[in-house]
């Protein structure tokens, strides 16, 4: 094993974890924030380190700091199972947490004939892994409302019984569609299929060429992730809070970082499987590779053209009305910000100059297409991220009859019937 | 005779409804259009920034904390009748009369407090005074303190308490 794929793994195990739980006060803070820009609300908007508001986004660790100074409260009622009912939280957290590590941030990166991964696990079935940990993540859901001892978290991980009955089948089988047309288990294999062109023009994201299942895919995650509109599990409206009744203070947080984990998760699967992961469109890894100075002159072009919109964004937005008399530091505030992203651009120039035109170094080139392609895979899962957000505050809850009703009354046979139409398909066609 | 019956169209029986995702499809873009409009100019959102902004919309028949009126000449309005105290819902108004020197009427309160912990602000004080001597005119909404103490209102705080709707002096005594 050589010193660079130490290095490499080291990367992208930190970019893994960093990934997996950095996001989580950022998709807090987001949930809250798009909320309340749906409904015409600022929402949490104060709270800063030094004037450093960042948009709000210090309010989740100031939140994480009350929940871990919150007093541990452990039901007196509960006799037997207490060990289990503390455990389950962590297994709903530490599942979601082991999914997302398939998941490839680049692609494979040769170094002196080495394969190295850009993934957390390096392994070649990223699939199968991901079905086989992310249905664990309900037993977690299961023990922990059945071991409060409490009617309404009984009923809680009832409905989530019930859901996973409903949506397992479905999600199987579509991800067995994607498997046949990709002809491979691998996630990075998936996304270099996708590099590729359909019907000449179109990019072969799987959302084009298997359309029917993409979008039983993306429904049928929408379930496992527990998200609006599939939080029957919850459904506070009805059952309180449902399986996390009887859960406080840092049991309360593992369940509801769990629950932004595995969006977090189920967003990275579904840009990985049927949004081209961290490929753009069109261009595939090798053709960046060959075209290096034109792939640096145009990312030399776009870079800066993004950060000015970028800054003129933040000068419109980051200041306080002309009827507020002080302006809390945000002045200072966008002053910093635009002198870093400003420094941080003229020093990614002069990086890509060097390398486009006086360095010749293919190890140089490759490592920079990696980068861009975490920095691409990143914009897309929050994109998605924002777009698991933005149904949540669209769409109402189902019932969880009718969420059984579409399991298995409409899901399941289009899923049979797409996987029917695929082999065909596939078998006609090889 | 001709009855008006309007036939309301049932939903949910077309092909379209029963698929769903156009109906997700028009919620999305409801709620993606002011997403994007708010982000795109967060200060056109139709909010208070409550502590540096304040409410301009209170009137003047809004309920707001208490004030003892006064007569033409400075000297207290209340005549130490009781009568708040009595119409009072929650016990809240505690009086002390006294004598008189000041040579308008017989009686003065020699102590006057609220306490606003218990107040309901139902104006039923305010309905009660034969005198027009307490009112709730000040436009005040907002009463804060460090201690329980600090929210039961004596005569001097009532009294400096300003009415913000144009009438200073008691309309009953003069």
């Amino acid at each position: 094993m050589s010193l660079a794929a130490i290095l490499i793994a080291i990367l992208s195990f930190v970019l893994g974890a960093l990934l997996a739980l950095l996001t989580i006060p950022v998709l807090v803070w987001l949930e809250r924030r798009v909320a309340s820009l749906i409904q015409d609300r600022l929402g949490p908007n104060r709270t800063n380190v030094f004037g450093f508001r960042f948009g709000g986004v210090v309010q989740s660790f100031a939140d994480v700091v009350k929940l871990l100074l919150k007093e541990e409260y452990y039901p007196s009622h509960i006799k037997t199972g207490k060990w289990l009912f503390m455990l389950a939280p962590v297994i709903t957290f530490a599942v979601a947490l082991l999914a997302f590590m398939a998941i490839p941030f680049a692609d494979t990166l040769h170094i002196d004939g080495e394969a190295l991964r850009v993934q957390a696990l390096p392994i070649d079935y990223g699939v199968l892994w991901y079905l086989a940990i992310g249905a664990i993540g309900v037993l977690g859901v299961i023990f922990g409302g059945w071991l409060s001892h409490n009617k309404y978290a009984l009923l809680g991980s009832a409905r989530a019984g019930s859901m996973v009955i409903s949506y397992e089948l479905p999600l199987g089988l579509s991800i067995l569609a994607f498997i046949i047309t990709y002809n491979t288990v691998d996630f990075n294999a998936m996304v270099q299929w996708q590099s590729g062109t359909f019907f000449a023009f179109l990019p072969a994201w799987g959302i084009l060429v298997q359309p029917i299942a993409s979008i039983i895919l993306i429904v049928s995650l929408f379930a496992e992730t527990n998200r609006n509109p599939f939080t029957v599990a919850e459904g506070e409206s009805e059952i309180v809070a449902g399986f996390m009744t009887e859960h406080t203070a840092m049991k309360f947080a593992m369940y509801f970082m769990g629950e932004y984990i595995a969006m977090n998760t189920a967003s990275a699967v579904i840009i990985t499987v049927i949004f081209g992961g961290y490929q753009i469109p069109w261009v595939s890894t090798e053709m960046m590779l060959q075209n290096f100075s034109v792939f640096a002159m145009v990312l030399m072009i776009s870079v800066p053209v993004i950060v000015g919109l970028l800054i003129k964004w933040m000068r419109k937005n980051n200041t306080v009305r002309p009827t507020v008399s002080t302006d809390s530091g945000r002045n200072f505030e966008t002053k910093v910000l635009t002198i870093a992203l400003l420094s941080m651009t003229a020093l990614i120039e002069v990086i890509l100059l060097y390398l486009a035109f006086f360095a010749d170094s293919s190890l140089a080139n490759s490592i920079t297409v990696m980068l861009f392609q975490i920095v691409v895979f990143v914009v897309k899962l929050m994109m998605f991220n924002i777009f698991f957000i933005l149904i949540r505050w669209t769409v109402p809850r189902f019932r969880y009859d009718q969420v059984q009703h579409l399991g298995w009354y409409y899901l399941l046979p289009l899923s049979l019937l797409n996987l029917f139409i695929t082999a065909l398909v596939v078998v006609g066609i090889t | 005779m001709k009855q008006k019956i309007t036939v309301i169209p049932r939903y949910g029986s077309s092909f379209k409804d029963k698929l769903y995702l156009p109906a997700i499809y028009d919620g999305v873009k409801v709620t993606f259009k002011h997403l994007f409009d708010n982000v795109s100019d967060i200060n056109a959102v139709d909010t208070l920034e409550y502590p540096e902004e304040q409410p301009t919309d209170i009137t003047d028949r809004y309920r707001g904390l208490h004030r003892l009126t006064q007569r033409s000449d400075d000297s207290i309005a209340c005549v130490a009748c009781f009568m708040c105290a009595t119409a009072c819902p929650s016990n809240c108004i505690f009086i002390e009369a006294t004598e008189r020197e000041d040579g308008h009427d017989e009686k003065m309160p020699k102590s006057f407090f609220i306490d606003t912990l218990e107040c309901v602000f139902c104006g039923y004080c305010v309905e009660a005074c034969p005198c027009d001597a307490i009112r709730m005119d000040t436009g005040i909404f907002s009463l804060t303190g460090n201690s329980r103490e600090d929210f039961v209102l004596n005569k001097e705080q009532l009294l400096a308490n300003k009415g913000a709707f144009g009438e200073e002096n008691s309309c009953a005594r003069d």
